[in-house]
């Protein structure tokens, strides 16, 4: 396990970008928890020490080393001692639930909405560019990641569900907004595919993606909006419910 | 309505100097690839081995200051040390992307890369994008790359990424100059005289004149019967 942070991408900057507000500590460990679960930090990277965090998030050490201990208590870094040591980051592998659960728990409703507004608008209107702008090998590319209905490992569902918004964002052929995209994947793209794990919505997912798809492959705008719009609905839809039974 | 004419010198001359911009680059890239194949002879090397040998040629493009990023990446398990590997700088700060030991269907695992895959399935060079690379740069680039092989197998691909930026920056004098358009060969716009036409649009095959960028897959085009 001796690696080191991939790159110094603008999306992995904001990752790392000062904080302003109290309630710090949890915060810093909220940003990386995400950052982690979502894939944007990999399985097994070098995180910076605990000295060059807190000056890159603009925290004192302390705090850093605070969001580091509750982070290795989540499981999501492991902390090797002495030369070549450091803390690294241990993806879990689907195990994560419990973790997106608590996170849902502590969201209120009028929170839900409010980022699932802004994802739902920022996704509808990646889809409606991107029809405008693929060609037939774009579209082939998204085909390659529709999952087959059989397929019963929710990890798969939850990362070919990323991957092929963040594709559907890069056709838009708009920099900013596909490093906008993988922000919001990882803030709430993230929860928005917890209700994967029933069937019943991994059936239906599966078919708004393909019409998304087909909607592409036949340059209509319109139709893709749809596809994504209905896909994000039925998720919000489905996510309201979980949020309510995490509360109650 | 087509109307067949000579291609005019003007012409010609802007499509030699986007292929002299392309071959400079690939030339260099092409070093890293003939030392490589030297080090692969006895047996399958380090990713310490293939970072020594590579990175001399990489640091030396990249401070010529066109190209955004370069190096070799490595088909699977053919490195002594690691399955996938990135032996690639990129940015002003020259930074290796390095390690991406991710199991198959992560996004580190680039095999499934239109960069990658192309060069792999047709054994040819190829140019991909203009595509906004959310994988390694976040940056709306174009990709140049090399299959490497020895004796028919593929060891992985050499190769540069340029900012569609930069590309604006340096070739849109020359298409006002003529009128053109630079499209890639699916028709993608990268820079337009046309300041109407923004870059990553595909461009209807109208009766446009095309006239190709020397062996590149890339061409001029400029409309019909002016």
């Amino acid at each position: 396990m001796t690696k080191s942070l991939r790159h110094a991408s603008r999306s992995r900057s904001a990752i790392f970008a000062p904080l302003g507000d109290p309630g710090r500590a949890t915060r810093v460990e909220q940003r990386l928890a995400d950052a982690i679960r979502s894939g944007l930090l990999a399985d097994g990277e070098r995180l910076p020490s605990e000295q060059e965090l807190a000056s890159m998030l603009g925290v004192a050490t302390v705090t850093a080393r605070e969001a580091l201990v509750a982070l290795r208590t989540q499981g999501l870094v492991t902390t090797v001692r002495g030369r070549g040591g450091g803390s690294f980051v241990t993806r879990p592998k689907g195990g994560d639930e419990a973790a997106l659960s608590d996170r849902l728990a502590r969201m209120t409703r009028v929170e839900l909405r409010d980022r699932g507004t802004l994802y739902r608008v920022i996704m509808t209107g990646c889809a409606e560019l991107a029809a405008q702008y693929a060609d037939d090998q774009d579209a082939a590319s998204l085909r390659d990641l529709l999952v087959p209905v059989s397929e019963c490992d929710v990890a798969v569902w939850r990362h070919a569900g990323s991957e092929l918004y963040l594709s559907v964002a890069a056709l838009t052929q708009s920099a900013r907004m596909t490093r906008e995209v993988v922000r919001h994947e990882a803030d709430f793209g993230v929860l928005l595919r917890l209700p994967l794990s029933t069937e019943e919505f991994r059936s239906a997912t599966r078919g708004h993606h393909e019409r998304l798809v087909d909607a592409v492959a036949q340059r209509d705008p319109d139709g893709a909006r749809r596809a994504v719009h209905e896909q994000v609905d039925e998720a919000l839809g489905h996510l309201v419910d979980l949020h309510r039974a995490v509360r109650e | 309505m087509t109307t067949v004419r000579t291609i005019s010198p003007e012409l010609t001359a802007v499509a030699d100097e986007v292929s002299e911009l392309f071959e400079g680059a690939f030339a260099a890239v092409d070093a890293i690839r003939r030392d490589l194949l030297e080090h692969f002879t006895g047996g399958r090397p380090a990713s310490e081995d293939v970072l020594g040998v590579v990175h001399p040629h990489a640091a030396a493009l990249l401070d010529k200051g066109v190209v955004l990023g370069c190096g070799f990446v490595a088909a699977r398990d053919v490195l002594a040390d690691r399955s996938l590997y990135l032996a690639w700088w990129q940015g002003e700060s020259q930074q290796l992307l390095g390690q991406a030991d991710a199991p198959a269907g992560d996004p580190l695992d680039y095999t499934r890369r239109e960069w990658y895959r192309v060069p792999e399935a047709t054994r040819e060079r190829h140019v991909t994008g203009p595509y906004v690379d959310y994988v390694c740069t976040d940056e709306y680039v174009v990709t140049s790359t090399i299959p490497v092989l020895a004796e028919g197998e593929l060891l992985g691909v050499v190769g540069f990424d340029i900012l569609v930026e930069t590309l604006e920056d340096l070739l849109l004098e020359p298409l006002r100059r003529v009128g053109a358009t630079l499209v890639s060969e699916n028709g993608r716009v990268i820079a337009s005289a046309d300041h109407r036409l923004a870059a990553g649009t595909l461009l209807e095959d109208a009766g446009n004149e095309r006239v190709r960028c020397g062996s590149l897959p890339l061409a001029l085009v400029t409309p019909p019967g002016e």
